[in-house]
Order: C-alpha cells, then structure tokens, then sequence
C-alpha cells in the first residue's frame, strides 16, 4: 500500500513568486485602519490640539502670526504617529507572521511582502506630511497661524527634502520595530535581552571611545557637514541595516 | 496509493527536553489520520514540523516529497490552524476569510459562507473577543473551505458545543466523500471522532505507540473480568496492557482478539468478556488514571 | 454504532439484517457509500469496507454508474447462513448460563415454549 516515491512535484514556484509576495501585502491591508488609519487618527489628533492651541495662543496674546509660528517649530506633534508606528512593526511579525505561515507563507516571502508594505507606507507617509508642510506654508498656519508640520527640520528646504527625510524615519521605525520582534520570535526572551545588552555596549563603546579620543568635536563637525539630509541617508542606512538583519533572522524564526 | 508525508527519526528537542523522538510514520494521499495522545504528548510539535514551522534536529522528512519548510509548492498544499493560533491585531473572522483564498487555490467561499451560519459565527466582532467555541469555529471553517490537499486540524472543537461539534463532524464527512484529501485530526479526546478515522498513530512522549487502520484497533483488545485465579489462567501467556483487581476480583486488558473457542472457554470459567473501545485501548496504552474509571464502569 | 466491534461488520451485518427482515427486497438499490458514511458519522473508507464485503458474498451487486443493488436470491442466502451460525451464537451461550443456574435441558426447553406461548 505504501510506495516507495511521493507525488512527483509541478515546481511552480518562480512563475508564482510575486503574487506570494504581494498577497503579503494584502494581508496587512485587510484591515487597513492598523497602516493607514489609526496613524492620521494620531495625526488628526495631533493637528486638531495644534489648532485649538494656536486660537488660545492668538486670543490671548494677540502675537503677530509669524511669532507663534516660530513657537510652534519646537512642536513634536508631527511626529506623533511614530510612536504607534514603531507597535505597527512589532505587532505586523508579532501577529501576522504566525497567521501567515499557517496559511502556508514561507517566511522569506513573508519578510519581503512586509517590506514591501513598510515601503508603501513610508512613501504614503512621507509624501503626505511633505505636502502638508507646504500647505501649511502656503496657508501660513491654516489661516490662524498654526503651525504643525512645519516644524523641527521640516518647511526649511523642497518638498523633496521633507519627502526623503519622512521616508527614511518611517522605514527606520517600521524596520525597527519589526527587526527587533524577529529577534524575539527567533530568539524570545533571551534574544532580547542579548539584544538590549549589545546596543548598551555599543551605545557605551561609541560615547567612551568619542570622549576618550576627544573625537565629540570632529563628530558634530562632520554631522553639520553632511546636513540634515546627510543624517537621514544614515537613518535609512540602519533602516536598509534593520531589513537584512531581520531577513536573516526571519528565516528560522518558528511561531508561538 | 501515494504518500504525502515521510518521516524518518524526526526529531524536534527543546533544550534537553524531546518533544518529538525519532518517529517514522507516512500518510497516504485521501485518508482521515487521527493523531492522537495525551496533552503535551508532541501532537502540535509534530504537525507545526509537517508544515514547515518548525525546523527539526534530526531525522528526513518529506511532504509531498520536499522538506516543508521555507518550499512555497509544498506549503501551498497545506492548511494548519493552530489550535493557539494567533491572528493579526484587530482582525475579525471577516478578515481572516477575506484572506483565505489568496492562500488557499481550492478556497470555496460559499461552504464558507454557509459554514459561518451553521456555526452561528459574529464575522464582524474582533477574534480576541470570541469564544473559545467561536475561536475553534473560525479554525475549522478556514480547515474545511480551503479544501487543502493536506489539511491538519488541531484540537478543532475545544470550547465546540455538542450542536457544533456534530455540524463539523457531518460537514467534514460531507466534504471529504465529494472531495477527497489527507486530513489529520488532532485529538486527545477520541470518543466521538473515533468513526470518522481511517487510521489512527497514537503519541506518547514523543514517540509513536500506535500506527494502525482504525478498524484494526477497535476491538483489539479485550478485558476479562472474574474470579482473580481464573482470569490470571485465562491471560497467563497473553499481552496484558491493562490490570485493575478488588479483592479476589480481577480485570486483565489484553492485546488481541478472542476467537469463537476462546470465548466459549472464557465463559465457561465464568469470565465476563468486555470488548474495549478505541479511546479505553488508548487510556491503558498511555497509562492514566482514567484507566481505572474506565475499567470500573465496565465491570460495573 | 458499537464501539467496540469493528464499524464495516456492522455496516455489513446491517444491511443483512434489512433484507433478512425485508426493509430492503430483493432488486431493490442500497444508499450509497457517502449516504452510510454521512448518516451513521463513519469514515466512507469503512462504509466501503463493509458495502464490499456483501458484494464480495454476492448479497449485493454493483451496477457501474448506477449503484449497488441486492442479489436475488440474497434473502435466502443469509437467513441459510445465519442459521447454520444460530448455534455458535445463541443457543451454546445459553446452555452455559443454563447450567450455571442448575438448569438442564428439559427445564430449558419447557421455558422456551413457555415464552413462545406469552408472547
């Protein structure tokens, strides 16, 4: 009754690579509110305080516009969603890589299709708050000199600038995340805490090699140097970093 | 008839504990498996290795004649819902259906829709404020309607009411006479699945106790009750699997049949013959308490 | 079902019973594989063992694309079997527990035509 060979096998697998990508992607706009709609929630949020603030601002000092616009560049609210963003990356391995491979994924597909909707979100992103820069610009605080997204280093260059900035910290965040949750699901706890302890080593490395070799000076030089823009290529850099170190990761990682 | 699964010593340990200890088993292609054996006895360690979630420590295995893991033409083929399975945050049992059929190329989205009514499913309330009945109901649904080549169920009915329970039982047959696949049912309660299986591999701490057609195993085995002196006659040279005695009473389980001139003897010697069901044969052959219950309500 | 005897013996001695007692005459179609697997909640590979086993005696035959159907003559047939079996099966078993409660043949025999009588 039991033969000795197996089904012999249709190898498939190049022809159909990309659409096993893609419905990765799909997965994770199933429910769009976790990528798409949650972070303008955040933003909406973010925004609407803003506004409310700047009316109080204004009724009750009666500044001049420009000079609470200028108050309003320290605001952080821009960057408000990054920090839901960052739970994003954890949660997508967290949950939907286990969900994926039970419904047959492998996990290099499933780490590329992720990628490739890290991808779409950063640019989505990032080209939505780059054009928000300008209009608030345009509008000059949305008519009542609010300002929210032209604020830190963003509104001082092109829409190009603030587009290439914006994407390289959301793939930061996103990669982050998602690259320290494969760790965890490779390694569980004790990869995580491996983990902790080699970033405070390097991080305690770095500042005791830079103070012993008096070198504090030389880096700020060298980071004006390359400018702000400068300092998010080396952003991406660790993001495109995060991405291959959690590939590697990924593929023996098992669920829970 | 073809074989879609080999396993040679496949093992999976954790640390120095082996979850999974150097079974060899096959399953062949159109026929319902029952892997069965106590909680914690490699069950789900075993079926997260045939698809590829698990990366073993030793031993071949092959899956449509592939090592599972990381082999999309071979993972395509396959469904496992975990009996823990974990889903995408906020998703609903809408989500996860909506989903299905990117996975699965055999996906029947009506049996879906109608298996979703039979079970009385909330499709729009989130999966982490389901039931554990419900939650179970999204496992089989997806199980049953991806029409997978190889479909493993793993612990389908927990929290399942007896209503449910028999929807998935006259579902599953339905489905499975019209369109025949590898199914794996995995069980620690065997009762009620026991008619639904062809062949039965039964786990104990990791190793294969059984591996046998269903209609081999049933009846089996035989328990003899009576006097102590005449039942240890009776089973002297005899596989006894099973021993439960109160005063000058005994009750010996033996592996075997009784032919016609056995039993004519045994009831001669006034010995009360009791045939043992599929889930008794497997409490004696993984040693629980239950065994004692089980063979009290016989004699009783 | 009973647990505790192989399923397709049952199937097989079901359906022998249905002829012997006439549910199911001679000519008549028996319920498919997937109909005995659906209605009594068993595996269709045991349906088919024991559906094979009474086309294998000739109580039943198959007819391609149709279905299966009982013989004619299989009514006969069976009720000859079961009594060369009626022995072995019944009246031995009662001669034992006859004897155990000190009964012997003739107080046997006179309680059968006793019960034959009441009822």
């Amino acid at each position: 009754m039991t033969t000795a060979t197996a089904t012999p096998l249709v190898r498939t697998e190049s022809r159909a690579r990309l659409n096993e990508i893609w419905r990765i992607v799909r997965l994770h706009t199933v429910n769009p509110s976790i990528f798409f709609g949650i972070p303008w929630l955040i933003l909406g949020g973010a925004w609407a305080v803003t506004m409310v603030l700047a009316l109080i601002v204004a009724s009750a000092s009666g500044a001049p516009a420009d000079d609470i616009l200028t108050g309003f560049r320290y605001s952080w609210a821009v960057l408000s969603p990054q920090w839901y963003l960052v739970a994003v990356g954890v949660q997508a391995i967290a949950f939907t890589f286990s969900f994926a491979l039970g419904f047959g994924a492998t996990r290099r597909d499933y780490w590329l299709g992720t990628s490739v909707m890290f991808v779409l979100v950063a640019v989505e992103m990032a080209a939505a708050i780059a054009t928000l820069v300008q209009i608030e610009k345009i509008t000059n605080g949305w008519w009542i000199g609010a300002g929210m997204f032209d604020a830190l280093w963003y509104g001082q260059t092109t829409w190009l600038n603030d587009f290439y900035t914006s994407f390289a910290l959301q793939m930061f965040v996103l990669f982050v995340g998602a690259g320290a949750t494969a760790i965890y699901m490779r390694w569980r706890m004790k990869g995580m805490l491996s983990l902790t302890a080699a970033l405070i080593v390097v991080v305690l490395g770095g500042l005791a090699l830079l103070t012993a070799t008096n070198s504090w000076i030389g880096l700020w030089t060298w980071l004006a140097s390359i400018g702000i823009t400068g300092v998010f290529t080396l952003v991406l850099g660790l993001a495109v970093v995060s991405a291959v170190g959690g590939y590697l990761v990924i593929r023996r990682a098992t669920p829970r | 008839m073809t074989t879609v699964v080999r396993a040679q010593g496949l093992t999976k340990r954790y640390g120095s504990f082996t979850a999974v200890d150097a079974v060899d088993f096959t399953l062949e292609e159109g026929r319902i498996y029952g892997l069965l054996g106590r909680n914690g006895a490699g069950k789900t360690t075993i079926m997260q290795l045939l698809t590829g979630q698990l990366f073993p420590n030793g031993g071949e295995l092959e899956v449509f004649g592939r090592t599972p893991a990381e082999h999309a033409d071979v993972l395509r083929r396959l469904c496992f819902i975990a009996e823990s399975q974990r889903y995408p945050e906020d998703f609903t049992p809408a989500h996860v259906f909506k989903s299905a059929p990117w996975f699965f190329e055999n996906w029947d989205a009506a049996f879906a829709e109608r298996l979703v009514a039979d079970f009385r499913l909330p499709t729009k309330r989130r999966i982490k404020k389901l039931s554990r009945g419900q939650l179970s109901a999204v496992g089989v649904i997806v199980g049953l309607a991806s029409r997978a080549p190889l479909t493993f169920f793993d612990e389908p009915y927990l929290g399942l009411d007896a209503v449910a329970r028999h929807i998935f039982y006259d579902r599953l047959l339905e489905d499975y006479a019209e369109h025949p696949r590898t199914i794996v049912l995995s069980t620690h309660l065997i009762d009620e699945v026991a008619n639904l299986l062809e062949h039965v591999i039964l786990i104990d701490q990791g190793r294969i106790l059984l591996d046998r057609d269903a209609e081999e195993v049933r009846g089996s085995a035989t328990t003899i009750a009576g006097a102590r002196a005449a039942v240890d006659a009776f089973t002297a040279d005899r596989p006894v699997i099973g021993r439960e005695g109160i005063g000058g009473l005994a009750s010996v389980t033996i592996d075997g049949r009784l032919d016609q001139a056995e039993r004519i003897r045994a009831a001669e010697l006034g010995l009360e013959l009791a045939p043992v069901s599929l889930q008794q044969l497997i409490v004696h052959l993984t040693g629980t308490d239950l065994a004692g219950t089980a063979e009290q309500e016989k004699a009783a | 079902m009973d647990e505790s005897r192989p399923i397709f013996i049952q199937i097989t001695e079901q359906v022998e019973n249905d002829i012997i007692e006439g549910t199911l005459a001679e000519g008549a179609q028996i319920p498919s594989i997937n109909e005995f697997a659906t209605f009594h909640r068993i595996n269709p590979a045991t349906a088919l063992r024991g559906v094979n086993r009474l086309v294998d005696d000739g109580t039943v035959e198959k007819r391609r694309g149709i279905g299966m159907f009982v013989t004619i003559g299989a009514r006969e047939r069976l009720i000859e079997r079961r009594r060369a079996d009626f022995a072995d099966t019944y009246i031995r078993p009662l001669i034992v527990e006859a004897e155990k409660l000190g009964l012997d043949v003739d107080q046997l025999a006179a309680l059968i035509r006793a019960e034959r009588i009441e009822s």
